[in-house]
Protein backbone atom coordinates (compact mmCIF):
# COMPACT_ATOMS: atom_id res chain seq x y z
CA UNK A 1 0.00 0.00 0.00
CA UNK A 2 2.70 2.35 1.02
CA UNK A 3 4.53 2.15 -2.37
CA UNK A 4 1.24 2.82 -4.03
CA UNK A 5 0.69 6.10 -2.27
CA UNK A 6 4.54 6.78 -3.57
CA UNK A 7 3.45 5.94 -6.77
CA UNK A 8 0.50 8.29 -7.13
CA UNK A 9 2.77 11.41 -5.27
CA UNK A 10 5.46 10.59 -7.60
CA UNK A 11 2.95 10.59 -10.58
CA UNK A 12 1.11 13.64 -9.52
CA UNK A 13 4.64 16.00 -9.27
CA UNK A 14 4.90 16.53 -13.37
CA UNK A 15 1.28 18.16 -12.50
CA UNK A 16 2.26 20.40 -9.72
CA UNK A 17 5.63 21.78 -10.66
CA UNK A 18 5.69 24.35 -12.98
CA UNK A 19 6.66 23.17 -16.48
CA UNK A 20 9.81 24.13 -17.64
CA UNK A 21 10.14 27.03 -20.43
CA UNK A 22 10.83 25.85 -24.13
CA UNK A 23 11.93 27.77 -26.54
CA UNK A 24 9.96 27.90 -29.97
CA UNK A 25 11.45 28.96 -33.06
CA UNK A 26 10.94 28.20 -36.98
CA UNK A 27 12.89 29.15 -40.02
CA UNK A 28 10.27 30.73 -41.51
CA UNK A 29 8.01 32.36 -39.36
CA UNK A 30 8.99 35.04 -36.59
CA UNK A 31 7.16 35.98 -33.50
CA UNK A 32 4.38 38.41 -34.45
CA UNK A 33 5.17 38.54 -38.11
CA UNK A 34 3.03 37.28 -40.80
CA UNK A 35 3.21 33.68 -41.63
CA UNK A 36 5.00 33.42 -45.10
CA UNK A 37 2.45 32.42 -47.99
CA UNK A 38 3.46 28.84 -48.56
CA UNK A 39 2.08 27.95 -45.36
CA UNK A 40 -1.31 29.14 -46.18
CA UNK A 41 -3.97 28.76 -48.19
CA UNK A 42 -2.91 31.27 -50.33
CA UNK A 43 -0.05 29.55 -50.92
CA UNK A 44 0.89 25.48 -51.24
CA UNK A 45 -0.05 25.18 -47.55
CA UNK A 46 2.54 22.78 -46.43
CA UNK A 47 3.46 22.66 -42.88
CA UNK A 48 6.30 24.88 -41.86
CA UNK A 49 9.31 23.54 -39.63
CA UNK A 50 9.17 24.19 -36.00
CA UNK A 51 12.44 24.04 -34.05
CA UNK A 52 12.23 23.60 -29.90
CA UNK A 53 14.91 23.79 -26.84
CA UNK A 54 14.95 23.27 -23.34
CA UNK A 55 13.22 20.42 -23.04
CA UNK A 56 13.45 19.02 -19.11
CA UNK A 57 15.25 15.47 -19.32
CA UNK A 58 12.07 13.81 -18.24
CA UNK A 59 11.03 14.72 -21.57
CA UNK A 60 9.88 11.30 -23.35
CA UNK A 61 7.86 12.91 -26.12
CA UNK A 62 6.83 16.19 -27.70
CA UNK A 63 3.42 17.60 -28.77
CA UNK A 64 2.51 20.58 -30.77
CA UNK A 65 -0.65 22.20 -31.27
CA UNK A 66 -1.25 25.09 -33.95
CA UNK A 67 -4.58 26.91 -33.14
CA UNK A 68 -6.14 30.51 -34.03
CA UNK A 69 -7.81 31.75 -30.76
CA UNK A 70 -9.67 34.65 -33.26
CA UNK A 71 -11.83 32.75 -34.69
CA UNK A 72 -15.34 33.23 -32.67
CA UNK A 73 -15.67 29.35 -31.25
CA UNK A 74 -14.99 27.88 -28.44
CA UNK A 75 -11.38 27.53 -27.69
CA UNK A 76 -10.68 28.82 -31.50
CA UNK A 77 -9.88 26.86 -34.22
CA UNK A 78 -7.52 23.97 -34.73
CA UNK A 79 -5.30 23.94 -38.02
CA UNK A 80 -2.54 21.11 -36.34
CA UNK A 81 -2.00 18.56 -33.82
CA UNK A 82 1.10 16.54 -33.71
CA UNK A 83 1.98 14.23 -30.94
CA UNK A 84 4.25 11.02 -29.96
CA UNK A 85 7.58 12.96 -31.18
CA UNK A 86 10.63 11.34 -29.90
CA UNK A 87 11.70 12.68 -26.75
CA UNK A 88 14.65 13.10 -28.70
CA UNK A 89 13.61 15.14 -31.20
CA UNK A 90 14.60 19.22 -31.44
CA UNK A 91 12.00 20.07 -33.99
CA UNK A 92 9.70 19.14 -36.91
CA UNK A 93 10.56 19.29 -40.22
CA UNK A 94 8.70 21.27 -42.79
CA UNK A 95 6.07 19.79 -44.94
CA UNK A 96 4.90 16.79 -43.31
CA UNK A 97 2.99 13.99 -45.16
CA UNK A 98 -0.82 14.91 -46.26
CA UNK A 99 -1.33 11.07 -46.48
CA UNK A 100 -1.40 9.87 -42.45
CA UNK A 101 -0.16 6.38 -43.54
CA UNK A 102 2.77 7.48 -45.01
CA UNK A 103 6.10 7.26 -42.94
CA UNK A 104 7.86 10.61 -41.10
CA UNK A 105 10.94 10.99 -41.58
CA UNK A 106 13.62 8.68 -39.51
CA UNK A 107 14.62 11.51 -37.13
CA UNK A 108 10.76 11.82 -35.97
CA UNK A 109 9.73 8.33 -36.18
CA UNK A 110 6.61 7.61 -34.71
CA UNK A 111 5.18 10.76 -34.81
CA UNK A 112 1.71 11.31 -35.27
CA UNK A 113 -0.92 13.86 -36.69
CA UNK A 114 -3.92 14.37 -35.01
CA UNK A 115 -7.54 15.84 -36.27
CA UNK A 116 -7.33 19.14 -36.37
CA UNK A 117 -10.72 21.46 -36.72
CA UNK A 118 -10.68 20.19 -40.64
CA UNK A 119 -10.93 17.11 -39.67
CA UNK A 120 -8.06 15.90 -41.22
CA UNK A 121 -4.94 14.33 -39.86
CA UNK A 122 -3.13 16.65 -41.84
CA UNK A 123 -1.60 20.89 -41.23
CA UNK A 124 -3.92 23.20 -43.21
CA UNK A 125 -2.90 26.90 -42.72
CA UNK A 126 -4.19 29.88 -42.01
CA UNK A 127 -7.45 31.02 -44.23
CA UNK A 128 -9.14 33.35 -42.38
CA UNK A 129 -11.79 35.63 -43.42
CA UNK A 130 -10.93 38.85 -44.52
CA UNK A 131 -10.90 42.02 -41.84
CA UNK A 132 -8.41 41.55 -39.34
CA UNK A 133 -4.96 39.53 -38.69
CA UNK A 134 -5.72 36.43 -36.62
CA UNK A 135 -3.08 35.24 -34.37
CA UNK A 136 -1.29 32.03 -34.94
CA UNK A 137 -0.25 30.13 -31.60
CA UNK A 138 2.58 27.17 -32.40
CA UNK A 139 2.67 25.50 -29.00
CA UNK A 140 5.01 22.83 -28.03
CA UNK A 141 4.73 20.50 -24.84
CA UNK A 142 7.34 18.54 -23.75
CA UNK A 143 5.66 15.39 -21.93
CA UNK A 144 7.01 12.72 -19.58
CA UNK A 145 4.60 10.08 -21.54
CA UNK A 146 4.80 8.47 -24.64
CA UNK A 147 3.05 6.17 -27.31
CA UNK A 148 -0.51 8.27 -26.97
CA UNK A 149 -3.25 6.66 -29.20
CA UNK A 150 -3.83 7.90 -33.05
CA UNK A 151 -6.53 9.84 -34.30
CA UNK A 152 -7.08 12.48 -31.27
CA UNK A 153 -8.24 16.06 -31.47
CA UNK A 154 -6.85 18.35 -29.77
CA UNK A 155 -9.37 18.65 -26.93
CA UNK A 156 -8.54 14.63 -26.24
CA UNK A 157 -4.85 15.18 -26.68
CA UNK A 158 -4.73 18.34 -23.96
CA UNK A 159 -7.13 15.71 -22.12
CA UNK A 160 -4.59 12.92 -22.61
CA UNK A 161 -1.94 14.90 -21.64
CA UNK A 162 -3.12 16.40 -18.39
CA UNK A 163 -0.04 15.60 -15.76
CA UNK A 164 2.27 15.03 -17.97
CA UNK A 165 3.31 18.54 -19.19
CA UNK A 166 6.64 18.94 -18.37
CA UNK A 167 7.61 21.36 -20.86
CA UNK A 168 5.73 24.33 -22.62
CA UNK A 169 6.50 27.04 -25.47
CA UNK A 170 4.57 28.76 -27.72
CA UNK A 171 5.61 31.00 -31.11
CA UNK A 172 2.94 33.17 -32.13
CA UNK A 173 2.39 34.51 -36.22
CA UNK A 174 -0.19 36.70 -37.87
CA UNK A 175 -2.08 36.09 -40.93
CA UNK A 176 -4.31 38.15 -42.64
CA UNK A 177 -6.63 38.11 -46.00
CA UNK A 178 -7.80 40.77 -47.57
CA UNK A 179 -11.15 41.78 -48.88
CA UNK A 180 -12.45 40.74 -52.58
CA UNK A 181 -11.91 43.34 -55.02
CA UNK A 182 -15.15 45.17 -55.63
CA UNK A 183 -17.55 43.84 -58.19
CA UNK A 184 -16.25 44.32 -62.23
CA UNK A 185 -12.55 45.06 -61.16
CA UNK B 1 -16.63 26.33 -43.52
CA UNK B 2 -18.01 22.71 -45.36
CA UNK B 3 -15.83 19.59 -44.00
CA UNK B 4 -17.75 17.12 -46.94
CA UNK B 5 -16.68 13.99 -46.17
CA UNK B 6 -14.66 12.53 -49.20
CA UNK B 7 -15.49 9.36 -50.95
CA UNK B 8 -14.66 5.73 -50.33
CA UNK B 9 -11.02 5.56 -51.68
CA UNK B 10 -10.83 9.79 -50.77
CA UNK B 11 -8.50 12.17 -51.68
CA UNK B 12 -6.45 11.34 -47.94
CA UNK B 13 -6.06 7.65 -49.28
CA UNK B 14 -5.34 8.53 -52.39
CA UNK B 15 -2.45 10.87 -51.55
CA UNK B 16 -1.11 7.24 -49.73
CA UNK B 17 2.43 7.37 -51.68
CA UNK B 18 2.62 11.14 -52.98
CA UNK B 19 2.51 12.07 -49.51
CA UNK B 20 5.31 9.88 -48.45
CA UNK B 21 7.36 11.53 -51.47
CA UNK B 22 6.22 15.07 -50.59
CA UNK B 23 8.64 15.04 -47.30
CA UNK B 24 12.03 13.83 -49.25
CA UNK B 25 11.38 14.20 -52.93
CA UNK B 26 12.11 17.77 -54.30
CA UNK B 27 8.70 19.14 -55.60
CA UNK B 28 9.04 19.17 -59.35
CA UNK B 29 9.23 15.63 -59.19
CA UNK B 30 6.39 13.63 -60.64
CA UNK B 31 5.68 10.31 -58.57
CA UNK B 32 5.77 7.50 -59.77
CA UNK B 33 2.17 7.09 -59.30
CA UNK B 34 1.75 8.97 -62.56
CA UNK B 35 2.62 5.78 -64.01
CA UNK B 36 -0.25 3.86 -62.01
CA UNK B 37 -2.51 6.20 -64.34
CA UNK B 38 -5.51 4.08 -65.73
CA UNK B 39 -5.94 3.58 -69.62
CA UNK B 40 -8.47 5.76 -70.49
CA UNK B 41 -11.46 4.88 -72.35
CA UNK B 42 -11.44 7.31 -75.58
CA UNK B 43 -13.53 10.19 -75.42
CA UNK B 44 -16.66 10.96 -77.24
CA UNK B 45 -17.28 14.42 -78.74
CA UNK B 46 -18.29 16.68 -75.79
CA UNK B 47 -21.39 18.04 -76.20
CA UNK B 48 -21.00 20.76 -73.21
CA UNK B 49 -17.67 20.74 -71.63
CA UNK B 50 -14.79 22.35 -73.29
CA UNK B 51 -12.12 19.84 -73.82
CA UNK B 52 -9.96 21.16 -71.41
CA UNK B 53 -12.64 21.55 -68.80
CA UNK B 54 -13.29 17.50 -69.56
CA UNK B 55 -9.28 17.15 -69.01
CA UNK B 56 -9.77 18.68 -65.38
CA UNK B 57 -12.74 16.95 -64.80
CA UNK B 58 -11.49 13.26 -65.77
CA UNK B 59 -8.04 14.22 -63.28
CA UNK B 60 -10.59 15.32 -60.29
CA UNK B 61 -12.62 12.19 -60.98
CA UNK B 62 -9.65 9.75 -60.80
CA UNK B 63 -8.32 11.48 -57.92
CA UNK B 64 -12.05 10.66 -56.41
CA UNK B 65 -12.57 7.05 -57.59
CA UNK B 66 -8.96 5.99 -58.45
CA UNK B 67 -8.65 2.85 -60.50
CA UNK B 68 -6.65 0.39 -57.52
CA UNK B 69 -6.39 -2.75 -55.97
CA UNK B 70 -10.21 -2.39 -55.20
CA UNK B 71 -10.97 -2.75 -58.95
CA UNK B 72 -11.63 0.17 -61.77
CA UNK B 73 -12.75 3.98 -61.18
CA UNK B 74 -14.61 6.96 -62.15
CA UNK B 75 -12.74 6.65 -65.35
CA UNK B 76 -13.43 3.40 -66.66
CA UNK B 77 -16.94 4.55 -65.62
CA UNK B 78 -16.95 7.18 -67.96
CA UNK B 79 -18.08 9.89 -65.30
CA UNK B 80 -16.88 12.86 -67.06
CA UNK B 81 -19.24 11.33 -70.09
CA UNK B 82 -22.22 11.03 -67.18
CA UNK B 83 -21.53 14.78 -66.89
CA UNK B 84 -20.93 16.30 -69.75
CA UNK B 85 -24.50 14.64 -70.60
CA UNK B 86 -25.96 16.00 -68.25
CA UNK B 87 -24.40 19.58 -68.59
CA UNK B 88 -26.05 19.52 -72.29
CA UNK B 89 -29.55 17.79 -70.93
CA UNK B 90 -30.86 18.02 -67.54
CA UNK B 91 -29.00 19.90 -65.81
CA UNK B 92 -27.82 22.45 -68.42
CA UNK B 93 -28.83 25.38 -65.69
CA UNK B 94 -25.44 23.89 -63.89
CA UNK B 95 -23.29 24.73 -66.87
CA UNK B 96 -22.08 28.14 -65.70
CA UNK B 97 -21.14 27.30 -62.48
CA UNK B 98 -18.69 24.30 -64.19
CA UNK B 99 -17.26 26.81 -66.28
CA UNK B 100 -16.69 29.61 -63.69
CA UNK B 101 -15.52 27.25 -60.54
CA UNK B 102 -13.45 25.34 -62.93
CA UNK B 103 -11.56 28.68 -64.21
CA UNK B 104 -11.40 29.52 -60.40
CA UNK B 105 -9.66 25.82 -59.67
CA UNK B 106 -7.27 26.87 -62.56
CA UNK B 107 -6.36 29.90 -61.17
CA UNK B 108 -5.72 29.01 -57.88
CA UNK B 109 -3.70 26.21 -59.08
CA UNK B 110 -1.50 29.00 -61.02
CA UNK B 111 -1.80 31.65 -57.78
CA UNK B 112 -1.23 28.90 -55.10
CA UNK B 113 1.19 26.08 -56.57
CA UNK B 114 2.64 28.22 -59.63
CA UNK B 115 1.37 25.76 -62.36
CA UNK B 116 -1.67 24.41 -63.73
CA UNK B 117 -3.77 21.64 -62.12
CA UNK B 118 -2.70 19.50 -64.58
CA UNK B 119 0.76 20.16 -64.38
CA UNK B 120 1.28 19.39 -61.03
CA UNK B 121 2.17 16.63 -59.08
CA UNK B 122 -0.07 14.34 -57.40
CA UNK B 123 0.40 15.58 -53.88
CA UNK B 124 -0.22 18.92 -54.96
CA UNK B 125 -3.61 18.18 -56.70
CA UNK B 126 -4.82 16.61 -53.87
CA UNK B 127 -3.65 19.07 -51.32
CA UNK B 128 -5.30 22.11 -53.83
CA UNK B 129 -8.20 19.87 -53.65
CA UNK B 130 -8.47 19.50 -49.85
CA UNK B 131 -8.25 23.18 -49.49
CA UNK B 132 -11.35 23.63 -52.60
CA UNK B 133 -12.95 21.19 -50.13
CA UNK B 134 -13.08 22.67 -46.77
CA UNK B 135 -13.87 25.99 -48.62
CA UNK B 136 -11.20 27.89 -47.54
CA UNK B 137 -9.63 28.16 -51.20
CA UNK B 138 -12.52 30.86 -51.09
CA UNK B 139 -10.84 33.36 -49.42
CA UNK B 140 -8.19 33.44 -51.85
CA UNK B 141 -10.31 35.75 -54.31
CA UNK B 142 -9.63 33.37 -57.44
CA UNK B 143 -13.08 33.71 -58.85
CA UNK B 144 -14.99 31.07 -56.74
CA UNK B 145 -19.03 31.99 -56.45
CA UNK B 146 -19.96 31.44 -53.04
CA UNK B 147 -17.86 29.03 -50.77
CA UNK B 148 -15.30 26.94 -53.13
CA UNK B 149 -16.38 24.04 -50.79
CA UNK B 150 -19.93 24.41 -52.92
CA UNK B 151 -18.29 23.96 -56.42
CA UNK B 152 -16.61 20.86 -54.64
CA UNK B 153 -19.70 19.26 -53.18
CA UNK B 154 -20.97 19.41 -57.06
CA UNK B 155 -18.25 17.80 -58.71
CA UNK B 156 -18.01 15.12 -56.02
CA UNK B 157 -21.54 14.63 -56.37
CA UNK B 158 -21.68 14.37 -60.12
CA UNK B 159 -18.55 12.27 -60.27
CA UNK B 160 -20.36 9.86 -57.59
CA UNK B 161 -23.61 9.81 -59.65
CA UNK B 162 -21.48 8.90 -62.72
CA UNK B 163 -19.55 6.30 -61.39
CA UNK B 164 -22.49 4.43 -59.88
CA UNK B 165 -26.00 5.77 -61.66
CA UNK B 166 -27.85 3.63 -63.81
CA UNK B 167 -25.50 3.77 -67.54
CA UNK B 168 -28.56 5.28 -69.50
CA UNK B 169 -27.28 8.38 -68.00
CA UNK B 170 -23.99 8.09 -69.83
CA UNK B 171 -21.58 6.65 -66.91
CA UNK B 172 -20.82 3.54 -64.66
CA UNK B 173 -19.37 2.11 -68.21
CA UNK B 174 -19.42 -1.32 -68.35
CA UNK B 175 -21.02 -1.52 -65.04
CA UNK B 176 -17.83 -1.02 -63.47
CA UNK B 177 -19.37 1.28 -60.56
CA UNK B 178 -21.94 -1.36 -59.35
CA UNK B 179 -19.52 -3.91 -59.75
CA UNK B 180 -17.46 -1.87 -57.32
CA UNK B 181 -20.21 -2.02 -54.63
CA UNK B 182 -21.22 -5.26 -55.36
CA UNK B 183 -24.86 -4.15 -56.65
CA UNK B 184 -26.93 -7.00 -58.30
CA UNK B 185 -28.49 -4.03 -60.61
CA UNK B 186 -32.20 -3.80 -61.28
CA UNK B 187 -33.85 -6.87 -60.81
CA UNK B 188 -37.31 -7.75 -61.58
CA UNK B 189 -37.50 -11.48 -60.73
CA UNK B 190 -36.37 -12.59 -57.23
CA UNK B 191 -35.87 -16.83 -57.11
CA UNK B 192 -37.29 -18.28 -53.90
CA UNK B 193 -33.83 -19.34 -52.90
CA UNK B 194 -33.08 -15.47 -53.13
CA UNK B 195 -35.73 -14.61 -51.32
CA UNK B 196 -34.77 -17.20 -48.33
CA UNK B 197 -30.85 -15.41 -49.02
CA UNK B 198 -29.91 -18.71 -49.74
CA UNK B 199 -27.77 -18.27 -52.80
CA UNK B 200 -26.33 -14.44 -53.38
CA UNK B 201 -28.16 -12.30 -55.85
CA UNK B 202 -27.90 -13.02 -59.47
CA UNK B 203 -25.96 -9.93 -61.20
CA UNK B 204 -28.34 -8.05 -63.48
CA UNK B 205 -25.76 -6.07 -66.09
CA UNK B 206 -28.53 -4.05 -68.00
CA UNK B 207 -29.96 -0.51 -67.08
CA UNK B 208 -32.95 -0.34 -65.91
CA UNK B 209 -34.63 1.39 -68.43
CA UNK B 210 -33.67 -1.25 -71.12
CA UNK B 211 -36.33 -2.99 -69.02
CA UNK B 212 -39.30 -1.86 -70.76
CA UNK B 213 -41.71 -1.56 -67.70
CA UNK B 214 -38.93 1.51 -66.92
CA UNK B 215 -39.15 2.98 -70.37
CA UNK B 216 -37.39 6.58 -70.24
CA UNK B 217 -38.20 7.75 -73.42
CA UNK B 218 -40.84 10.16 -72.65
CA UNK B 219 -38.67 11.71 -70.02
CA UNK B 220 -35.94 11.50 -72.34
CA UNK B 221 -37.53 14.31 -74.79
CA UNK B 222 -38.48 16.87 -72.32
CA UNK B 223 -36.94 20.45 -73.22
CA UNK B 224 -33.99 21.76 -71.18
CA UNK B 225 -34.98 23.49 -67.76
CA UNK B 226 -38.39 21.69 -67.56
CA UNK B 227 -39.21 20.30 -64.35
CA UNK B 228 -37.26 16.97 -63.65
CA UNK B 229 -38.62 13.49 -62.52
CA UNK B 230 -37.68 12.82 -59.06
CA UNK B 231 -35.47 9.79 -60.11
Amino acid sequence: MASVVIAVTTGGMAAAQAPATLEVTSPTLTAGQPVPRQHTADGENISPAIRWRGAPPSTRSFALVCDDPDVPMPGGFVHWVVYNIPGTASGLPENLPIDPEASMPPAIAGTVQGLSGFKRPIYRGPAPPPGKPHHYHFTVYALDVTGLPPGLTRAQLVEAMQGHIVGQGELVALYERKPPPPPGN
Amino acid sequence: MSHTPLSRRDLLKLAGTAGAAAAAAPASVVPAEAQRRPSRPAREPLRALTAHEADLLDRIAELLVPSDELGPGATEAMAVRYIDRALSGALADQRDAYRIGLEALERYARQTRGAPFLQLTETRQVSLLIDIESGTATGANVGFIGSSAQFFALMRGHVMQGTFGDPHYGGNAGFVGWELLGYPGVRTVVTPAEQKLLSPPTAVRRSAYDNPMFNKAIVDQKPAGSDRDAD
